[in-house]
């Protein structure tokens, strides 16, 4: 019972890093003159994601039946993470800004790690 | 006809002598226990038999081959071929289940065959416990899965050192009854104890005192006790 | 039930002596892989730049002077926009001991598009210049026409696409090699474009240092010194005879880069070698621990007819499976942090940095998984001796 707990509270943790980090330590560009580019646009939407797995990793906590449909439904939100920085949403030209030197391969790496984490709930949870 | 024979073995070990000239001969089939006190040189004599160690004087003849002047490496595969080990502690190997660890005796022997491993595990009535690791089994229930690898290769003795020692009443009996089934079948045993109930069941006891050979004592009440 | 069988069970059975031990290996590898592509990156790095920069002296006016902005130009892409008279190339020309001077122009772009920071647009002269042109030309077989650029490998542009450089529409021909330098994020163009430009960014008064009028101005200008020239007595005569111009030896920014970079290389290598030996020990010793702990187990198997080389194989074939597990784990973790990293570790090293081609990782890699497994199995292979030295028949028993 205890092991099948595992795998959400990995999502849980690496949601919480992934909605928090866009906003704080892996947030993207900031513009001398205040203006948004498209990087923060994608960093935002990475933080919605984000926020939905969390949800979804609470749910599959939490409840009894249908944790692997749970666990199964997160792996789109994390697709759909691992595309949004630099394919969905454009990210600055220069590789050495820091949307592409931090934020996108952070971002792509969290995402990944959030759907062997969801994949690997899904494989553990027994349909009671 | 003679499986065992000891012609003036003595162990000495600086100024002490372990065995001291024993000579003493095992009949094929035939079911022995070796009694006495601590320090009398029944490890010793039941590392020598089981090809663990070498006397320092005599011979050991062991299915008509001098195991006294043989190689370690020798050694090791007649231990292998003839003689099927018991202990008081069990000795599993505690990351594999109990028909693996029957299967890992079968490997170095031959080939490991599952089909047989289970069926020796049958024969000790844990066939239903072949997928337990040693510590999800009973002291009894380990000595039985190490009587049915002490016997999976067929071995041409079975050398027992205290193998109820550990157990309760109970199992002490179930241990006994198979022990009684392998005579039966024309097996060699060679029993170790201090327990004279167990001493009792064999058909011939050895008792050494001092490294030497105190006496031997012929069950007269063998055959009737055993089927009782 | 092979003697693999065996092992493969026991690491299965103990997970927690497994990870622990591979977790050991995984460390070494993570160390001597991150480590090594680190120092391989900046040792290509200087090498691409010294290739790149091609030049033995280069001349900038001296308002631009320092050579710490040259350096933040060529290593971090920081855009810089100082001007002199284009006459200079020909001046310099004419100093005894010059083979060639290749005039280059410099403009800071406006934010690019979509991003904050400013581009540094190279105008060239593909006649004369002999530094970028090369390495343009591999990429670029007819040279760059009007509005047409080339982008470093760092500037996210696909070709024929449009850049916006001061609303002048500029289409991109060409994607530069990386040069694991500043040159990276850099812009080219040729003179005739970076002229335009420099009108456009006049039109929008934000270039303050053009001389309305002035048309032909450059940056720095590129001299290579005659064979059998002393450099140091061109560069004397440079300076003596063109004014407000100062002359740059490149080879003394190269050895200060080579120098930091020795430095980089020796902390790295320090660091390998300490947690080496500390990772060496400590599997030395546990794999001890382990063989005192599993002398009965040994023991049984010895009983049971196993030989002792037997025994020593199943050893060694758990801790060089261990060594893989770990091996593999660390260098996949370093090549995690390394590879989607690395723009920002370029950025943090302040030094160029140029990541070795797919073959050498590769190898590389492999050369780390098969050092953590032999380092695993030596540890491995003391315990394994230790352990077929065990007397089956007092390990089981004790005494007489």
């Amino acid at each position: 019972m205890k092991k099948q707990l595992i795998p959400g509270c990995v999502l849980l943790a690496l949601s919480l890093v992934i909605t928090l980090g866009s906003i704080s330590f892996l947030s993207p560009c900031v513009h001398e003159d205040g203006s948004f580019g498209a990087c923060h646009w994608a960093g935002r939407s990475c933080m919605g994601i984000g926020a939905v797995l969390g949800i979804l990793a609470v749910m599959a906590l939490l409840l009894r039946r249908g944790r692997r449909g749970v666990y199964l439904s997160a792996l789109p939100a994390c697709l759909l993470g691992i595309l949004t920085p630099g394919t969905l949403i454009s990210l600055c030209r220069m590789s050495s800004m820091r949307c592409r030197a931090v934020m996108q391969p952070a971002l792509i790496i969290l995402f990944a790690a959030s759907a062997l984490a969801a994949a690997a709930g899904a494989v553990c949870a027994k349909e009671s | 006809m003679s499986l065992l024979e000891l012609k003036n073995v003595s162990k000495i070990y600086g100024d002490l002598k372990a065995l001291d000239n024993v000579s003493l001969h095992v009949d094929q089939g035939e079911w022995v226990a070796i009694m006495g006190p601590s320090g009398s040189g029944k490890s010793t004599m039941m590392n020598i038999i089981g090809c663990m160690d070498k006397p320092t004087m005599g011979e050991v003849l062991l299915d008509g081959v001098d195991i006294s002047k043989e190689s370690s490496k020798k050694l090791t595969d007649i231990r292998r071929d003839k003689i099927g080990l018991i202990f008081q502690q069990f000795h599993m190997v505690n990351y594999l289940t109990a028909v693996e660890n029957i299967m890992v005796s079968q490997y170095y022997h031959s080939m490991p065959d599952e089909k047989e491993a289970l069926e020796a595990l049958e024969r000790v009535g844990l066939r239903e416990r072949a997928r337990h690791l040693p510590s999800q089994l009973s002291g009894g229930e380990q000595q039985r899965v190490c009587v049915a690898r002490a016997l999976i290769n067929h071995p041409e003795l079975i050398l027992a050192d205290e193998p109820t020692g550990n157990l309760d009443e109970a199992n002490e009996n179930i241990v006994l009854d198979l022990f009684a089934q392998l005579h039966k079948e024309g097996t060699t045993l060679i029993v170790v104890t201090h327990d004279p109930e167990v001493a009792d069941a064999a058909q011939r006891t050895i008792v050494l005192e001092h490294g030497k050979v105190a006496r031997e004592v012929i069950n007269e009440n063998f055959g009737k006790e055993t089927k009782a | 039930m092979k003697t693999f069988a065996l092992s493969v069970q026991n690491l299965i059975r103990k997970p927690g002596r497994t990870v622990a031990l591979s977790l050991l290996t995984a460390f070494l590898s993570l160390a001597v892989f991150g480590g090594t592509v680190v120092v391989l990156s900046l040792r290509s790095g200087l090498q691409s730049l010294e290739s790149r920069l091609g030049a033995d002296i280069i001349l900038v006016p001296s308002e631009a002077q320092s050579k710490v902005s040259f350096k933040d130009l060529f290593l971090q892409g920081t855009a810089g926009a100082w001007y002199m008279d284009a006459s200079v190339t020909e001046k310099a020309l004419e100093v005894p001991g010059v083979e060639k001077a290749a005039p280059q122009t410099f403009l800071a772009s406006l934010k690019a598009d979509c991003c904050s920071v400013k581009i540094q647009v190279i105008g060239i002269d593909p006649q004369l210049d002999f530094t970028v042109q090369p390495w343009i030309s591999r990429s670029l077989k007819n040279g760059l026409g009007d509005m047409e650029i080339a982008v470093g490998c760092k500037v996210e542009a696909g070709m024929g696409e449009i850049l916006r450089i001061y609303d002048r529409q500029c289409k991109v021909t060409a994607c530069l090699e990386p040069t694991g330098t500043g040159l990276d994020t850099a812009v080219y163009c040729n003179m005739d474009t970076m002229r335009k430009l420099l009108e456009a960014a006049e039109e929008k008064g934000i270039n303050h240092k053009i001389k309305s009028g002035d048309e032909d101005i450059i940056s720095a200008v590129y001299i290579k010194v005659r064979d059998g020239a002393d450099i140091g007595q061109v560069n004397s005569a440079l300076t003596g005879k063109l004014r407000k111009v100062t002359a740059v030896r490149t080879r003394s920014m190269i050895t200060g880069i080579s120098d930091s970079l020795a430095g980089v290389s020796r902390t790295v290598t320090l660091l390998i070698a300490l947690v080496w030996v500390l990772a060496v020990v400590i599997l030395l010793l546990v794999f001890l621990m382990i063989s005192r702990e599993r002398a009965g187990e040994f023991a049984v198997l010895r009983l049971l007819g196993a030989s002792r080389q037997g025994l020593g194989r199943m050893v060694l074939t758990e801790s060089a499976l261990c060594g893989v597990l770990g091996g593999a784990a660390g260098t996949a973790l370093a090549a995690l942090c390394i590879f989607p990293f690395s723009a920002l570790i370029e950025q943090q090293l302040s030094l160029p940095y140029l990541l070795p081609g797919a073959g050498t990782i590769l190898a590389l890699a492999l050369g780390t998984v098969l050092l953590a497994s032999a380092v695993s199995a030596a540890a491995g292979f003391l315990a394994a001796r230790r352990l077929s030295r065990v007397d089956p028949g007092s390990a089981l028993r004790g005494g007489t």
